[in-house]
């Protein structure tokens, strides 16, 4: 079975803790204003940006409608190239395989890049629990790793800590007895470099994900701004790729102009600071890369998005814009969604991939409807009509409480006739006059807000009889 | 004489009638003769908003009925978000509500292309007065406001540089303050379903426009009624008796004050 991890708390406890904690209030509103502040400003100055993104949208929806043939062309392609391709249907297969590749080649330490498909299929937990060493590089993904956390942006996984937490874990954790650790940002930089570099020299297998997977030449291309990407893909022994199929891109024309899009939206760069390719193993002239790459197409629930009314999420680059503009995430942030997923993507692609008795409450609980990730989206994927059509499916289901539906069907049935409109401003008036006014949906209005009182004469009344008296 | 038909919106007519008022002023001192249909209740946006598709499908089509049977010369509606609604959401609302509902395609589409009709008659009140001929009236003294634009007036509508045009044409100074694009946490029923979040927004709204009003903001206008309210009903249950307007209102405040001066 496809899953997706979830955060057993439940969303009031997820949203109480994220509001409560200070920290995090201050580092979310700063991290998500930077990122969108940076991403405006990208597009800003590059004004044939547009073009691009407007042929990055038609090209990947192209490519996401074909992507049978382009998946079996890559892995042609990657064959060709000496490297192997393994098609895993659920995160079990992708653990399965992987631990098996590394039980041929006798791998003790696995070091990795920054990959939300890992995160995803919880890689690192099915490697540890059969005794294998696994190390982050990436800095965020370092410092979650240590903290035994999920990451709270899909950018940014680290963006809930401050710089004093996570000196203060370096201390807790890496740091060697006596060793000074300083809370400046370069300085953490640094002393997570030095502590990195050991475990590069000493892994036997690398792991990343990757932003595109090219089938003309079947060829994996991972975007990182701290280049550690190539020295997982190139220190090692052994290389592997875990990417999820909606990752295919048709050809470099097309990568061209899509993979300017998650630096644009994402950091508000032209291009990311380090794009890493890889096209195959180390060949027999050459004295770099690994001697072995193989690659793990993951689908755990993608093919049954395809086809679908939802297909256009299978489109998200992953560059988190939709995150930074969300005004729910910048109050609850990442772990508010309880899934690796999180902001308005994780609202849509949470309930579909891992489904909505897990994650049903996200479209009803976390979104306003305000459409700014929808503006942000660089993809132009429509993430509101999504979030209402998955309320919908809620609704159909009966996953609200019965008093809520009904609510709803008299409320709907009532108003959707002049006559019943006017009866229920009978009812409303006579309700406030006995101060019955804490019913239903309006109870969770009042304990925070004063509710407004049904006029006296509402608008509609009074120009009837206005118009009554000036008619006769 | 022109005639408008006025979209009233349910918020309007239940809780703030003086906004329907001020219009039907506005609207008759530029010249447009105002007809009120008195059968109009709500455009559904709450119930389609919040997945309940066939509530809002038939107060959808009751919506329709009631407009296509007005031959006024422009539908004005006194709300962005409710505007937006009919305009941009009830086309495809009605074709899919249809099909889950299993009625024929043909009845589907039907109910799509007279709501769309509908819609291309229907404007926003601050979009309206935008497009009018400004009235031969005496200025008065600027007055600084804040202005808060509803999210679908901003992002559906894309109509929020008209309304900021026109309350600047009347004398209106806008006060900045941060994250102005920002959602005040509204989101119609979102509002009670979801209280925590939605009154957390409303906060940071409020701390928000404190630099509006510390810039020395009389009130607080916008063009849609669900956002003040929730605005307004955080203010009063705080103690803070900040003044909020509709755009209609403020603009019928300032067009008496000219009339006035011009006597
Ligand atoms: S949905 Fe759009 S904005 Fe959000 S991460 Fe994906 S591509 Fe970026």
């Amino acid at each position: 079975m496809e899953h997706l991890p979830q955060d057993p708390r439940p969303w009031p406890v997820r949203r109480d803790t994220a509001l409560q904690d200070t920290v995090l209030q201050t580092t979310l509103t700063h991290v998500t204003h930077r990122l969108n502040n940076a991403r405006i400003a990208a597009y800003r100055h590059y004004p044939s940006g547009e073009a691009a993104r407007i042929r990055a949208i038609a090209r990947k929806r192209e490519a996401i409608q074909d992507w049978s043939v382009l998946l079996d062309r890559a892995e042609e392609e990657i064959t060709a190239h000496g490297g192997h391709v393994k098609r895993a249907a659920t995160p079990e297969a992708v653990g399965a395989y992987v631990l098996e590749i590394a039980r041929q080649h006798s791998v003790k330490r696995v070091i990795k890049s920054k990959s939300m498909v890992t995160e995803e299929v919880q890689l690192n937990a099915q490697l540890e629990a059969a005794g294998l060493d696994v190390r982050e590089t990436d800095l965020g993904e370092y410092i979650i790793q240590l903290a035994h956390e999920k990451p709270s942006h899909i950018l940014a996984p680290a963006a809930h800590k401050n710089r004093q937490q996570i000196q203060r874990l370096f201390v807790d954790t890496v740091a060697d007895a006596g060793e000074e650790v300083s809370e400046d940002i370069q300085e953490l930089t640094r002393f997570a470099r030095n502590k990195l570099r050991q475990d590069f020299l000493s892994a036997d297998m690398g792991i990343t994900g990757g932003n595109f997977l090219v089938a003309e030449t079947g060829t994996v291309v991972v975007i990182t701004n701290e280049g550690n990407a190539d020295m997982v893909t190139t220190m090692p022994r052994v290389l592997v790729s875990i990417i999820g199929i909606e990752k295919i891109v048709q050809d470099w024309d097309a990568l061209e102009d899509i993979i300017q899009q998650p630096a644009l939206s994402g950091v508000g760069q032209r291009l990311s600071s380090y794009t890493t390719i890889i096209s195959g193993p180390r060949a027999r002239e050459s004295w770099e890369g690994p001697d072995e790459w193989h690659v793990v197409l993951l689908d755990n629930g993608r093919r049954k998005i395809h086809g679908g009314p939802y297909q256009d999420v299978l489109s998200c680059i992953r560059c988190g814009a939709c995150l930074n503009v969300c005004p729910v995430f910048q109050q609850v942030g990442g772990h508010g969604y309880g899934s690796v997923y999180s902001g308005p993507i994780g609202t849509v692609l949470s309930p579909l991939l891992g489904g909505m008795d897990a994650f049903g409450e996200l479209p009803s609980h976390l979104c306003t409807m305000c459409y700014a990730c929808q503006e942000a989206c660089p993809m132009d994927i429509p993430l509101p009509h999504e979030i209402i059509s998955l309320r919908e499916t809620a609704v159909s289901e009966r996953r609200e409480p019965a008093a809520v539906r009904t609510q709803y069907r008299l409320w709907g049935q009532a108003w959707s006739t002049a006559t019943g409109y006017r009866r229920s401003v009978t009812a409303a008036r006579l309700a406030q006059r006995l101060a019955i006014r804490r019913v239903g949906l309006a109870a969770g209005w009042l304990h925070t807000r004063t509710m407004p009182f049904v006029s006296s004469v509402t608008f509609l009344e009074d120009w009837a009889k206005k118009h009554r008296r000036g008619s006769s | 004489m022109a005639k408008a038909a006025l979209f009233v919106t349910c918020l309007v007519d239940l809780f703030e009638p003086q906004t329907g008022h001020a219009a039907v002023e506005v609207l008759d001192r530029h010249g447009w003769q105002v007809e009120v249909l008195g059968n109009q209740t709500c455009c559904g946006q709450f119930a389609y908003n919040a997945g309940h598709l066939q509530e809002a499908r038939a107060m959808a089509q009751h919506f329709v009925e009631v407009f296509e049977s007005s031959d006024a010369d422009a539908l004005i509606g006194l709300s962005g978000s409710c505007t937006a609604m009919v305009i941009h959401e009830y086309p495809d609302l009605l074709r899919r509500a249809g099909q889950s509902r299993g009625d024929s395609s043909e009845e589907s589409e039907s109910w799509a292309l007279r709501a769309q009709a509908v819609g291309e008659r229907l404007v926003e009140f601050g979009e309206w007065l935008h497009h009018e001929e400004s009235l031969p009236l005496p200025a008065v003294k600027p007055e600084t406001v804040a202005v808060h634009h509803g999210c679908h007036m901003r992002r559906i509508l894309g109509s929020t540089e008209e309304t900021d045009d026109v309350l600047r044409s009347y004398g209106a100074q806008l006060a900045e303050y941060p994250d102005a694009e920002q959602c005040c946490g509204f989101g119609g029923t979102y509002s009670m379903t979801e209280p925590v979040v939605s009154t957390k927004l409303a906060d940071a709204k409020r701390t928000a426009l404190s630099q509006a009003k510390a810039a020395g903001a009389s009130c607080l206008v916008s063009g849609d009624w669900g956002c003040l309210l929730h605005l307004s009903g955080r203010m009063q249950h705080e103690g803070d008796s900040w003044p909020v307007l509709h755009v209609a209102e403020w603009i019928n405040q300032r067009e008496k004050m000219s009339a006035k001066k011009g006597e």
